[in-house]
């Protein structure tokens, strides 16, 4: 029986030092609905969006649902959700999204051709959390628009209806079709020398929002007619530092001792009782 | 909106100062395409614009241009507060460039002479052609001119979410501001008409302009013209002026006496380009005799043109019989002069 209750507890211990240990640092992150910015000193792998450096970094699913504007058809949506990896190095943003569609539409050829698109919105000001839609005239946003048809542009904008966009675009993309999966890569400086651009912060303290948005151009979305995201925070930080896990480590075993002993103790008194 | 001395009321969109309209004579429409291809050599004969025509001629009854333009919906409501959704048309209902036999003439020796490859097209402007309706010898059809009828009530404009659509201060002509516009397509699938056009090359909307190069005076010879499928019209078929200018033949044909009507008024967008509708000589019976029956049902004119048309075409036909009787008649006046100082009143409004 002790042997037993031993080998228990030994169990349990080891579960939660191994979960401790495995378990990535972004989790508690992405249960706040935020996109970790993992740090990486070298990008060399991650700049293309196929680059294998993309294997190991953290992949955030995050869900979508029609952006609600005043457009027609804007209920009439296709695409659910689509996932999200960041990584920044000192000076730069990798940001890789992918989402599901089986139709590739690449041209716009036509009246009845539209693209498909996916856009990142990011608060111009980086401490703010603008209206969704567009932010507004106190809270503009910048937005990165990627085309199917192979182009980028980088926009700005302060409400529904105003995006304009910017002269010289400091985005680049990448973007990658298969299995009925768009894959699409977007680099940037963290903080670009240009007006009105917003600077991604480089340190845990820091705090900016992003949200995504996807355009599938068979049904023929566009405009405010998308899968829009909420906002979600921008998880800036280095690994947690070791001291952290450890303590989890500790209060995991603590707490399965206790429970242990808790146990053993209600038994015994049982025992004397009959 | 604006009230002449008289006390008749001058619809005109609010935030605008006059408003240009013209009125098509469909009397004098003999669809030789002069107007179309005036327009098309000013404005749309390349880049992305191929397949436009700002200004087409279509046979009625017929499909029109775009192909049955007038099922695919957009407008206003009937309260004409609310948008009515309408629908793209499909590029091959505007009608693609057509595959000859270059290939074959020019590379492989073949005597045959230039023409469409087998299967180049099932359809294109003009294809209906004269074909009309009715069984002969009572068969019909006439002529339709359409340009962008420069709405006072304009649904392109309200649809699209970006104000890139709006009508200029200054005479109501409705734009497309090229910077503002991202090629949504709201405004082609919002106009009920049909009117606005997406370029894929440029990514834009586009559309009529009015000419207003040429009414400004910027077009030939530094003078102010009018629109060019007006002023190269053979037949002269087209006044062009301010609906607000209350000496002006466009006032005295469309409020005044009642004779200029609407295309499709139901759409509500108060279009300003008005109608003279058609008269057509009675129908024939079978021994060939002339019988009392309009040739033209007047249910297909009401159609097109709502219930207005009849009161229009009652009054033409007392003022030509004045003008028979060898009265004058201001009417007749207006729609047969050659004085292009009265078809064509665009400075009436300049400052002196």
């Amino acid at each position: 029986m002790k042997r037993n209750e031993l080998l228990l507890v030994a169990v349990l211990a080891a579960v939660v030092i191994g979960a401790t240990a495995v378990l990535p640092p972004g989790v508690g992150a992405q249960s706040e609905r935020g996109i970790p910015v993992e740090y990486t000193a070298t990008a060399d792998d991650l700049d293309s969006v196929t680059g294998n450096g993309w294997e190991e970094v953290q992949s955030v699913t995050v869900p979508l649902s029609s952006a609600g504007a005043d457009v027609p058809s804007a209920d009439d949506v296709t695409i659910e959700q689509m996932r999200a990896q960041a990584v920044r190095t000192d000076s730069r943003l990798y940001l890789r999204i992918s989402w599901a569609d089986p139709t590739r539409d690449t041209s716009e050829a036509s009246v009845r051709e539209f693209a498909d698109g996916a856009a990142v919105q990011l608060p111009t000001d980086g401490d703010q959390q603008p209206p969704i839609a567009m932010g507004s005239r106190e809270s503009p946003v910048n937005v990165w628009y990627w085309s199917g048809s192979g182009e980028t542009e980088e926009l700005f904008a302060g409400g529904p209806g105003t995006t304009t966009q910017f002269q010289q675009t400091t985005v680049a993309t990448e973007h990658t079709y298969a299995d009925g999966r768009w894959q699409v890569l977007f680099t940037r400086q963290l903080a670009p020398d240009e007006p009105n651009r917003t600077t991604v912060p480089s340190a845990a303290d820091e705090e900016t929002s992003v949200a995504f948005a996807v355009w599938n151009g068979s049904n023929m979305e566009v405009a405010g007619q998308k899968s829009a995201s909420q906002w979600h925070r921008v998880a800036i930080g280095p690994a947690p530092p070791a001291y952290e896990r450890v303590l989890w480590a500790v209060a995991g075993v603590a707490i399965v001792i206790t429970t242990l002993v808790t146990i053993q103790g209600i038994r015994h008194t049982g025992g004397d009782g009959s | 909106m604006s009230t002449s001395d008289g006390g008749e009321t001058i619809d005109i969109a609010d935030d605008v100062d006059h408003q240009v309209a013209m009125v098509m004579d469909l009397n004098k429409c003999i669809g030789c395409q002069t107007c179309t291809i005036a327009c098309k050599t000013n404005w749309t004969d390349g880049g992305g614009r191929e397949y436009m025509y700002w200004n087409n001629v279509e046979t009625k009854p017929g499909a029109g241009y775009p192909r049955d333009w007038e099922e695919l919906g957009g407008g206003w409501d009937e309260e004409g507060d609310e948008r009515t959704p309408g629908d793209l048309p499909a590029q091959e209902d505007y009608g693609a460039p057509w595959d000859f036999n270059h290939e074959q003439i020019m590379y492989e020796g073949s005597d045959e002479p230039l023409r469409p490859m087998d299967n180049a097209a099932d359809w294109s402007p003009n294809w209906d052609e004269d074909e009309g309706a009715g069984e002969y010898p009572n068969s019909y059809y006439f002529y339709l001119p359409r340009i962008c009828n420069h709405c006072t009530h304009p649904s392109c404009v309200e649809a699209c979410p970006r104000s890139a659509l709006y009508k200029r201060e200054e005479d109501g002509i409705v734009l497309v501001d090229q910077d503002r516009c991202r090629g949504y397509r709201y405004c082609v699938e919002g106009c009920p008409y049909k009117k606005v056009y997406y370029n894929a090359m440029k990514k834009t909307s586009e559309k009529c302009i009015f000419c207003y190069p040429r009414i400004e005076g910027e077009g030939p010879d530094g003078e102010v013209r009018a629109p060019a499928c007006a002023e190269d019209c053979p037949p002269q078929l087209r006044l062009v002026g301010y609906l607000d200018d209350e000496e002006g033949p466009i006032h005295k044909l469309v409020n005044e006496y009642e004779v200029a009507v609407r295309l499709h008024p139901e759409y509500r967008t108060e279009p300003n380009v008005y109608y003279i509708p058609p008269f057509a000589p009675p129908q024939h019976a079978a021994d060939g005799e002339t019988t009392d029956e309009d040739r033209i049902p007047r249910e297909y004119l009401e159609e097109l043109f709502g219930p207005a048309v009849n009161d229009a075409l009652e009054t033409i036909e007392r003022e030509r019989e004045k003008v028979n009787r060898g009265e004058d008649s201001e009417v007749m006046e207006m729609l047969t002069t050659t004085d292009t100082s009265d078809q064509y009143r665009l400075e009436v409004f300049d400052e002196a």
